[in-house]
């Protein structure tokens, strides 16, 4: 018997110390989301509601439109992620299975472009983006988070393609396949895991995205969830049954990402790796 | 030839686009920071060379203060982040029952947006209706309530708090994985010879998984450095500039000011720290590769 690396009681009470800790905001938030307004600054504080409401939710579709920026946050983080995984699927299949010139340099390069501050290149990326008319267009931030996604992607990809056994591709290429169609009937398939890993990853990041969105974003029809939580916050007198709502309403689509691909996700941080 | 051409186009476009949306901004933003460009001047742009520097550091008061309170900021929330983070994944090292639900809920703090985190955590700490200070009463632990945000003393205290509670689990989880590499093999000989539970801890476990470490202390504290997102949810900088690193400065400075050259200015000294940071750690480490 391997001893254990805490005795039993001391291990149950640390996990169940992390676990309160990483839990209780979320509750919080959740339980204030559902209180009437007068109890939100009652004393004592309650711990619970004996009168949950839905009032703060509806309020948030009634006046500040959330829906309107829920879908379009929707379309930003689906178009961005998907574009991004797509494009690191391509470039890190080729970064893990090709040795040339350039490689490593890329690779290098790569890994650099995560140490840029997004906000360094907002005001360029706006003329930028502004000489193309095509500011506080949604499908600004498509671009750039695909580019930002592109990046980080690529390196977790070709991690997960490194796993891949090259004899696989091999073989397909003396069945008669040429690299291509190798690359598409037989790599691909088995890096579905992977590739909705980086998927998941790249959807909490984009939907996550502040400070890009504010600078793009002017007309509230085209806001997206964190900047409506942005606009709300603005705004003095906010109530925080309608803030928790729409703090509630931004965690969601993450969470339930985050629930289903969690296991690969974890994969991909921890396998996508820079060595060659 | 055939085979170039298909490194050539599978590459390509993710290179454009990476040099579209990032190396061109970045090259003109760091030119942007010797010009004058701001809303107050948008038609005589022209080159001021080291102007807007020297504003940043001789004519504003408060910048040591800032370059302070990022050091500040990056040391004690990834210390605490990793120590934590450590801690966690050695509990969680052994399997349990439920092990695989409880990660999911231990560790989603991580996906959720540091903007939000911000606001849930302003609400928490608030100094009048907050739970928290309702809690630390009723366990006695203080008398009355506790302005954590608006005193500027323990403001910068309340941000990495909450920068700590958001940062746990991807420590956890990068070294959870790599954990879970170590041969038994190992322990179980150190075990034959009498090593107890720290000995195994600081002979085995930690020098095994080295690299993972250094790799994500170094990820983390760019990441780290480079997010104002926690602390503009909370303090927007405030109050009186406690909270205020250098990355909030930056986001400040074009948001309010809209003197673009000089937010440019900022975030250059943001990448000059961090580029002078990655070398300096990779040569302590002597690291010539990376992984994540």
């Amino acid at each position: 018997m391997k001893k254990k690396f805490f005795p039993k009681v001391i291990r149950i009470i640390l996990l169940s110390m992390f676990f309160i800790f990483a839990i209780f905001p979320l509750y919080w938030i959740v339980i204030t989301s559902l209180k009437p307004t007068q109890e939100i600054y009652s004393f004592p504080i309650k711990y619970w509601t004996n009168n949950p409401t839905l009032f703060g939710y509806k309020r948030l579709f009634e006046f500040v439109n959330f829906k309107r920026y829920f879908v379009n946050s929707i379309f930003v983080s689906l178009g961005a992620s998907f574009a991004s995984t797509i494009f690191a699927m391509l470039s890190g299949y080729i970064l893990s299975r090709k040795e040339f010139k350039w490689k490593y340099s890329i690779i290098l390069f790569l890994f650099f472009s995560q140490m840029i501050p997004t906000y360094l290149i907002m005001v360029p990326q706006y003329t930028m983006f502004s000489n193309l008319n095509l500011i506080n267009k949604l499908i600004s931030l498509v671009i750039i988070y695909s580019g930002f996604g592109a990046a980080f992607s690529t390196i977790m990809a070709k991690g997960f393609f490194d796993r891949i056994p090259k004899s696989i591709e091999e073989a397909a290429l003396i069945d008669g396949c040429n690299e291509i169609q190798s690359l598409f009937k037989i790599t691909i398939p088995l890096m579905l895991p992977g590739l909705s890993a980086i998927l998941s990853f790249s959807f909490v990041n984009n939907w996550n995205e502040l400070f890009t969105a504010v600078m793009f974003l002017n007309t509230s029809d085209k806001y997206t969830v964190p900047v409506g939580l942005y606009s709300i916050v603005s705004k003095a007198g906010v109530q925080w049954n309608v803030l928790g709502a729409g703090i509630v309403i931004a965690l969601l689509p993450t969470i339930i990402v985050f629930a289903i691909s969690q296991k690969y996700i974890i994969a991909g941080l921890t396998q996508g790796s820079l060595k060659d | 030839m055939k085979r170039k051409k298909f490194i050539f186009f599978l590459l390509l476009p993710t290179l454009l686009l990476i040099s579209f949306i990032i190396l061109y901004p970045t090259i003109s933003g760091v030119m942007l920071s010797f010009k004058n460009y701001s809303l107050y001047n948008f038609q005589n742009i022209e080159w001021i060379g080291f102007e807007n520097f020297k504003v940043i550091f001789f004519s504003d008061p408060f910048y040591i203060n800032t370059i302070w309170n990022t050091l500040e900021w990056v040391l004690f929330s990834v210390f605490f982040q990793l120590i934590l983070g450590f801690i966690l994944a050695l509990l969680m090292k052994e399997p349990f029952k439920g092990r695989g639900i409880y990660a999911g809920l231990v560790f989603y703090p991580w996906a959720i947006s540091g903007f939000a985190i911000g606001l849930i955590w302003s609400w928490l700490l608030n100094g009048q209706f907050g739970v928290i200070n309702d809690i630390l009463i009723k366990i006695g632990i203080i008398e009355e309530n506790i302005s954590f945000l608006s005193d500027p003393s323990l403001a910068m205290f309340s941000v990495i708090l909450v920068n700590v509670w958001y940062g746990i689990p991807f420590f956890a989880i990068m070294i959870l994985a790599a954990l879970q590499s170590v041969p038994d093999s190992l322990y179980d000989a150190a075990e034959i010879d009498g090593a107890g539970y720290f000995t195994k801890l600081f002979n085995i476990t930690i020098p095994y998984i080295k690299p993972t470490l250094i790799n994500t202390i170094l990820l983390r504290t760019i990441w780290v450095m480079n997010f104002p997102d926690i602390i503009y949810g909370m303090t927007r900088g405030g109050p009186a500039g406690s909270t205020e690193i250098l990355a909030v400065k930056m986001i400040n400075t074009v948001f309010y000011e809209s003197d673009y050259s000089k937010a440019a200015a900022h975030g250059v000294v943001i990448i000059s720290i961090l580029f002078i940071y990655t070398i300096m750690y990779l040569k302590l480490t002597s690291k010539r590769e990376f992984s994540l």
